[in-house]
């Protein structure tokens, strides 16, 4: 009963976590992504024995064949791996929190487009004559890296010139307007 | 602004927090505890100080040093593995009984220094993160015009508007 | 020599020690302390390079097979690192690659991203690749996996443009998908065959039903496909390797999809080969696939290093043939086969980061990425044309160098054993791989000189930085001719390590002898009795039955 009631917590949240990773949205993005890694710590919970109220912690070292024979207590590993689990899920949420808010300081936008649209809207793929500038090099834009040399300059992202960055934010709703 | 309450509670359980976090650093090797743990707890104090005082202070108080922070936690950790050499096999258990006056016996070995190792790295770790985080918030903060976020719009269509607010907010950086 | 089986935690131990030191003693600051930086990850990266060396002598030369028991806890107690020909193959490999890269990074990395920590996360990226390939126990391989993962997200969005952020969220998030199928995969070996070690979950397979194999295979099958990039999951590597600087570019293109396929070869041997006879139709599918949609997306990009990431999964496809019939050797050998796809991989590592590296010197030179308004620099930089010439026709597989002999040797066996249809969907996407480099090489180099950037170019003014760019991708040219000139002892070589990996009872044997169960543990404080295995009445896995095998 116990892992059955288990097996179901467990798809339904990857259910949820599937769809909420299908759609646009961002914060629904990172929120599907903690629904999904929630459920495989589940999983992992269920891959050991289901036990209640019995710790895997022996106070008394000097008769622990004797706890654990007659105590039966869990069984450590999956709580070790779900502990390790959480600690990654932790620092990638953290990680793809800070990118999504990057990324919505830098394009304004919640949204994330089709590496394609840009190619598909021009019609032919195959046509390469004319030049878009959505495959500009927006990396080379700071490579001037002299402008960087002093050391008092704040911590933190350098400013791109004002009209790369408007033209670059336009070009991807425009982009994204395609269909 | 920083709360009143938040100011007088951060005086209270600032401390607290730091001497559980030690607590269950001590105690993690056999009971309930760890490096991480007292860790997440360092930095819950440390986010406290953040919500409290603002996170520019913060930042000038302790933030230089959280890189180097991760570094020592790092080097300590991977240390305690070599001291395992001594023994035959990286990371093969050390210990050592010492005795602390007030305190008695006390049992201390390379688990220990690990656990340090940890939870250096993770209260460095996790302190920057909610730094960071204070910052990117202070700069997505929503404008005093009152336009609506884009992040907060659900719709399709994103807002024109938020292309010239995100430049204003960089041209203040 | 005395090798030490404690010398397989210092390939790991060595970038982790180095760039805690580099944390902890660089405060982000002035151009000195970045200078040290470089001294220091220079410095790790020879170390790597030196032990690797010796292990690669121990175990692939020497054929003797490294254990290492973390702590001296046994086998299913303790975490497990293994190193035997194969791995010590690829961390020779990624050692080289990773060493190569470093000078073109140091050149090309602007001051900015240094100062956001680029080196550290060079060693953080290059620990986690060495993990992966040593780690004996799945957990722990999903650990460094995700290790190596969170470096390289970091690597590819440092410096946040816009593009970048875009490609890092696809990346990221179609990563995370594959490792969270990957844990899945974990918590079902866990389950159902009660240790994650991977020795004893190849010992425990045969033995457990035909369902727990298949589902299994079939998701190691998707994580690690989708991490190396085979044929419907792939769209991670060319939504996002164009966008970072192409020195991270040339590190992921020769490093991160070798860790996925690295993990094919070693479950696929080690946990179920005969699946590699019962599947074999659909890994050869697979294969074929993956090499013609990568041959024919790189005939649609518009742009060089998008052309080059469509090449990386393309030559993927060519590796998975090659494990795909490493078991069913007719006149040739048994684990032909696989020797064939190991020195492929290698000739693969070498090349393709050579011609990032000189696809990226381009870029650079150019400012541009542009196929269609780039042209012309054969007059002035007549070395890297010549160099980006020889790479080209080297991964084209034309005769003096290294594509040559792997391609052919790939081939032979294909042939061999009568798969037509896959011989000759590899021939036409060599064909493909020939017109594509033929036509990088001709929009680039040939033509009026055309440069369409506005933004003037200052990190190639100094030309200690155009040597330190172009230096490593003559070495690595030279290699990989080195590679096809002793081509055959380079083949023996690789088919001693595959039939050492083949050797599934040898790792058995090698990381938990088979007295475990009857005399306990050599040296634990545990003497376990107890709930080691999961009751099966209360676990999620129940319904599949009672275990086999003794509960310990």
């Amino acid at each position: 009963m116990t892992s059955l009631l288990l097996a179901i917590a467990v798809g339904s949240l990857f259910a949820t976590g599937t769809y909420m990773i299908m759609r646009r949205g961002q914060i629904k993005l990172i929120l599907g992504l903690a629904l999904l890694s929630h459920g495989v710590n589940l999983l992992l919970f269920g891959s050991g024995k289901l036990t209640a109220g019995r710790p895997p912690i022996f106070l008394d070292k000097k008769h622990y064949t004797e706890t654990l024979a007659a105590f039966q207590p869990a069984d450590p590993l999956p709580q070790a791996l779900i502990l390790t689990a959480i600690v990654i899920s932790f620092g990638i949420t953290a990680f793809v929190i800070v990118l999504v808010n990057r990324r919505h300081t830098v394009t304004a936008t919640d949204y994330v487009h089709g590496e394609l649209v840009p190619l598909l809207r021009e019609g032919d793929p195959f046509d390469f004559s004319e030049p878009s500038d959505i495959d500009q090099y927006d990396w080379l834009a700071y490579e001037v890296d002299e402008v960087y040399d002093s050391d008092d300059l704040p911590l933190g992202f350098p400013p791109t010139p004002q009209s790369e960055q408007d033209e670059s934010a336009a070009m991807e709703e425009e982009s994204y307007r395609w269909p | 602004m920083p709360e009143l309450y938040l100011r007088l509670l951060n005086r209270i359980l600032t401390p607290l927090l730091l001497l559980l976090a030690i607590y269950l650093l001590l105690r993690g090797h056999n009971l309930p505890g760890g490096g991480f743990i007292a860790g997440l707890m360092a930095a819950a104090a440390f986010e406290l100080q953040i919500l409290s005082r603002g996170h520019e202070r913060v930042r000038r108080s302790i933030g230089p040093y959280l890189n180097s922070g991760i570094g020592l936690g790092l080097a300590i950790a991977i240390c305690s593995g070599f001291a395992g050499l001594l023994n035959g096999v990286f990371f093969k258990g050390l210990w050592f009984d010492l005795h602390v006056p007030l305190l008695g016996e006390l049992a201390v070995g390379t688990p220990v220094i690990f656990d340090l190792g940890v939870f250096l790295v993770v209260v460095s770790v996790a302190t920057s993160y909610l730094l960071g985080l204070s910052r990117v918030s202070d700069s997505a903060a929503p404008n005093p015009d009152g336009a609506p976020s884009p992040e907060l719009s659900d719709s399709f269509e994103t807002d024109p508007t938020g292309v010239a607010d995100d430049s204003r907010v960089r041209n203040k950086r | 020599m005395a090798l030490n089986a404690n010398l397989l935690a210092a390939p790991v131990a060595a970038p982790l020690l180095t760039a805690a030191l580099i944390l902890l003693f660089a405060r982000w600051g002035g151009r000195t302390l970045i200078r040290h930086q470089v001294a220091l990850t220079a410095l790790a990266l020879c170390l790597n390079l030196g032990i690797v060396l010796t292990l690669f002598y121990g175990a692939a030369v020497q054929g003797r097979r490294f254990v290492l028991q973390f702590g001296n806890w046994t086998a299913p107690f303790g975490i497990t690192a293994y190193g035997d020909g194969l791995s010590a193959t690829l961390l020779l490999m990624t050692a080289i690659v990773a060493l190569a890269v470093y000078p073109f990074a140091v050149a090309t990395i602007d001051y900015h991203r240094a100062r956001m920590g680029f080196h550290p996360l060079y060693l953080f990226l290059l620990m986690g690749v060495n993990g992966a390939f040593l780690s004996g126990d799945l957990f722990n391989l999903y650990v460094f996996f995700e290790v190596l993962l969170m470096a390289s997200f970091v690597l590819l969005t440092i410096g946040a443009q816009p593009a970048q952020t875009n490609s890092g969220i696809r990346y990221v998030v179609l990563n995370l998908l594959a490792s969270t199928v990957f844990l899945v995969a974990a918590g079902v070996a866990y389950g159902t065959l009660g240790s994650l070690n991977m020795a004893q979950i190849a010992e425990r397979l045969p033995l457990a039903a035909p369902a727990v194999r298949t589902v299994f295979a079939g998701l190691l099958m998707v994580a690690f496909g989708s991490k190396a990039a085979l044929f419907p999951l792939f769209f991670w590597l060319p939504a996002s390797y164009h966008t970072p600087p192409p020195a991270v570019t040339a590190l992921f293109g020769g490093l991160l999809t070798k860790v996925g396929i690295y993990t094919l070869f070693r479950s696929f041997t080690l946990f179920f080969p005969e699946l590699l006879l019962s599947w074999q139709p659909a890994l050869l599918t697979i294969a074929g696939a993956t090499m013609l949609v990568g041959a024919l997306g790189a005939l649609a990009q518009p742009g060089i290093r998008r052309v080059l990431s469509f090449h990386i999964i393309s030559h993927v496809g060519f590796i998975l043939m090659g494990l795909a019939v490493a078991l069913s050797g007719n006149s040739l050998a048994i684990g032909f086969g696989l020797g064939a796809a190991i020195l492929y991989l290698c000739h693969h590592m070498i090349i393709k980061t050579a011609l990032i590296m000189a696809g990226g010197a381009v870029e650079l030179y150019m400012g541009s990425d542009r196929l269609a308004s780039i042209g012309g620099l054969v007059t002035r930089q007549p070395l890297l044309a010549f160099l980006f010439f020889m790479a080209s026709i080297s991964l084209a597989g034309v005769p003096p160098f290294s594509g040559f002999v792997s391609k052919l040797s790939l081939l032979q066996i294909t042939l061999d054993t009568h798969h037509w249809v896959v011989s000759g969907v590899s021939l036409f996407a060599s064909l493909l791989t020939m017109i594509n480099m033929m036509r990088l090489w001709r929009e680039s180099f040939w033509g009026d000189y055309s440069r369409p950037s506005r933004v003037p170019s200052r990190i190639l003014q100094s030309t200690i930085r155009q040597q330190l760019m172009l230096i490593p991708v003559g070495a690595l040219v030279l290699l990989s001719l080195g590679l096809g000139i002793f081509g055959e002892r380079a083949f023996n070589l690789t088919m001693r390590v595959a039939q050492h990996a083949l050797d599934r009872d040898a790792y058995i044997e090698a990381v938990s002898p088979s007295t475990l169960h009857s005399s306990g543990l050599r040296s634990g404080a545990f003497n376990v009795t107890g709930p080691k295995f999961p009751d099966s009445s209360t676990h999620l896995f129940a319904s599949l039955g009672e275990p086999p095998w003794p509960a310990r």
